[in-house]
């Protein structure tokens, strides 16, 4: 039986639907000493603003049960430095390559992404509207749907590549935000980012982390992600990425279940570096062996 | 890299020796660089563990980390056995530099003390002089003086004073450098951030070399997430696990 792990998402095509999540991997050179890059289905590259950002105060990162909490705080290189030195330097590896795109305020969304879409050197533009660990921008235009809106209308005018809107679970009802997404013009769906936590050390009596609050990832938000991923492909007809907690193939097939078109792999990375390609390769014998000649077969059977 | 554990015990209060073989690349390590060790099955526990590298021994095949308990994955750790495998990835980032001097300082406190190990031998090897100022919280967890007195002159301090002087190695060093200022052309470091500090101050006016070593909390370990930087003292973000560990006293911002 041939197995034909390729999907297409919006426009996209990816030939596995594994790719590693954006924050997780930076732009992916750190990796690249790992293992090949054109293995995976795509990458989804850091967070990418106007201007360089060099993060929030250390400590940033912590470990918690089930997952990690983080608050790096959006730290990237700016978007001349992206376009001039990592979206080149990432050809090589002849995948898709999706650029996260993060901004205070709506002019710094649309000039990040046209510059983006301008240079010709990327596949597909992830919105990053869901970000816990800045105070301005970020997440707060994920919470509302009049404001995600506005700003989706204006991102729309200067985005000639498949646009992906990252949503936020830190809301009362995802699908309404889903929604308005959709009518504004996203292409596809990403969720979920991470959720807002923190983490006490008792001996000091203080937070852990420096800024107090962190995002919450790892295996610990696999069922609030996937009950999201689940609500939302009942409710919009756009493709969705699902995000949360995967470490294996059975999470992926999970996840396609759920109504999921592809997945990203975050916090598994800094577990084991090989994750994505070892969770690719799994997936492979997982479809084999339990006859799914694609991924369409399963997608959404759980609905 | 599955690499297997030969001997795991505890050498001082809450600190542990954990001696490990197995397929690595012994002769490319520099002192100060770390290891990143998988705790746990799976994903049990998501985040490696960054332990410096105390000791290498490419004729013996054989890797020595020294650790202190403080939770759940130095706990989990310790409860390894001899014959056990673990999975490790490095070694990691930037270690030591050995530039060729008459006489240098090594100062370390309390878990920051291991690296400063093999960077010690490594120097006295080539024939140096050092002066060793080694700090503890308190002489229940004063661990390798010994393997230190050999290799140089070496000062323990602790804060209650059974063992060595009592007080903070900044005031043995302090005394040396108001007879003699450039008594040391090289200085290496690791420790608390405190201490660290004090001696980049104490050295404020003083041209050395040498490095300082810093710790922070780690995510990745390879550079890509960003979690663990430090400031430069031109207020440019450094990567800890990459750019680092071992940074030049001239460039990093301690405060």
């Amino acid at each position: 039986m041939s197995i034909d792990m390729s999907v297409n998402f919006a426009g996209i095509q990816l030939k596995n639907p594994v790719m590693p999540a954006s924050g997780c991997f930076g732009f992916g050179r750190e990796y690249a000493k790992y293992y090949d890059l054109s293995a995976l289905g795509a990458i989804v590259v850091k967070a990418t603003t106007m201007k360089p950002r060099s993060g929030n105060p250390t400590p940033r990162v912590t470990e918690v049960w089930g997952g990690m909490l983080n608050s790096i705080g959006l730290a990237n290189p700016g978007v001349d430095k992206v376009v001039a030195e990592e979206l080149p330097w990432l050809q090589q590896f002849a995948i898709p390559i999706i650029v996260n795109v993060a901004g205070e305020t709506i002019e710094e969304y649309c000039y990040v992404v046209e510059r983006i879409c301008q240079s010709g050197l990327a596949h597909g533009i992830e919105l990053n509207v869901s970000c816990p660990n800045v105070h301005q921008g970020g997440l707060s235009f994920g919470v509302d749907t009049k404001v995600l809106s506005e700003l989706l209308q204006e991102v729309r005018k200067v985005c000639t590549l498949p646009l992906i809107v990252k949503l936020s679970p830190n809301v009362t009802d995802i699908t309404e935000i889903a929604k308005a997404a959709e009518a504004t013009g996203a292409d596809g769906l990403s969720l979920i980012n991470t959720l807002v936590g923190m983490k006490i050390d008792i001996k000091t009596r203080k937070p852990v982390l420096a800024r107090g609050i962190g995002g919450l990832s790892g295996p610990a938000i696999k069922p609030v992600a996937i009950r999201m991923v689940y609500q939302v492909a009942k409710t919009v007809h756009i493709p969705i990425i699902g995000i949360g907690g995967i470490t294996s193939a059975e999470d992926v097939i999970a996840y396609v279940m759920a109504g999921a078109t592809a997945v990203e792999v975050g916090t598994a990375n800094f577990t084991n570096p090989y994750a994505c390609p070892q969770i690719i390769e799994d997936l492979e014998h997982y479809m084999g062996k339990h006859g799914i000649r694609n991924l369409e077969e399963i997608r959404g059977c759980a609905l | 890299m599955k690499l297997q554990i030969t001997n795991n015990r505890e050498l001082a209060f809450g600190i542990w020796q954990m001696d490990i073989t197995g397929e690595f690349p012994y002769c490319k390590v520099q002192a100060g660089q770390f290891v990143h060790i998988q705790v746990g099955d799976g994903f049990n526990h998501v985040l490696r563990r960054p332990i410096s590298i105390a000791e290498v021994d490419p004729k013996q095949q054989q890797l020595t980390i020294v650790y202190r308990v403080v939770g759940e994955g130095t706990k989990w750790l310790s409860q390894q056995n001899a014959g056990d495998f673990i999975d490790l990835l490095g070694p990691l980032g930037n270690g030591f530099c050995v530039e060729k001097c008459k006489r240098s300082l090594i100062v370390g406190g309390g878990i920051g003390i291991p690296p400063l190990y093999e960077q010690a031998k490594r120097l006295m090897e080539q024939g140096e002089t050092l002066d060793i100022y080694l700090g503890f919280r308190t002489s229940e967890e004063v661990f390798w003086k010994e393997r230190f007195d050999k290799l140089g002159n070496t000062q323990v301090y602790t804060e209650d004073g059974f063992i060595g002087k009592k007080g903070f190695v900044t005031e043995g060093i302090a005394h040396r450098l108001a007879a003699d200022p450039n008594i040391w052309e090289n200085v290496y470091a690791c420790g608390p951030r405190g201490m660290l500090k004090a001696v980049q101050t104490l050295f404020a006016e003083i041209p050395i070399g040498g490095g300082v070593s810093l710790e922070e909390r780690m995510a990745c370990g390879v550079g890509a997430c960003y979690g663990c930087t430090c400031k430069t003292t031109s207020e440019e973000t450094r990567r800890i696990c990459v750019d680092g560990p071992v940074f030049s006293w001239r460039e990093v911002n301690l405060s």
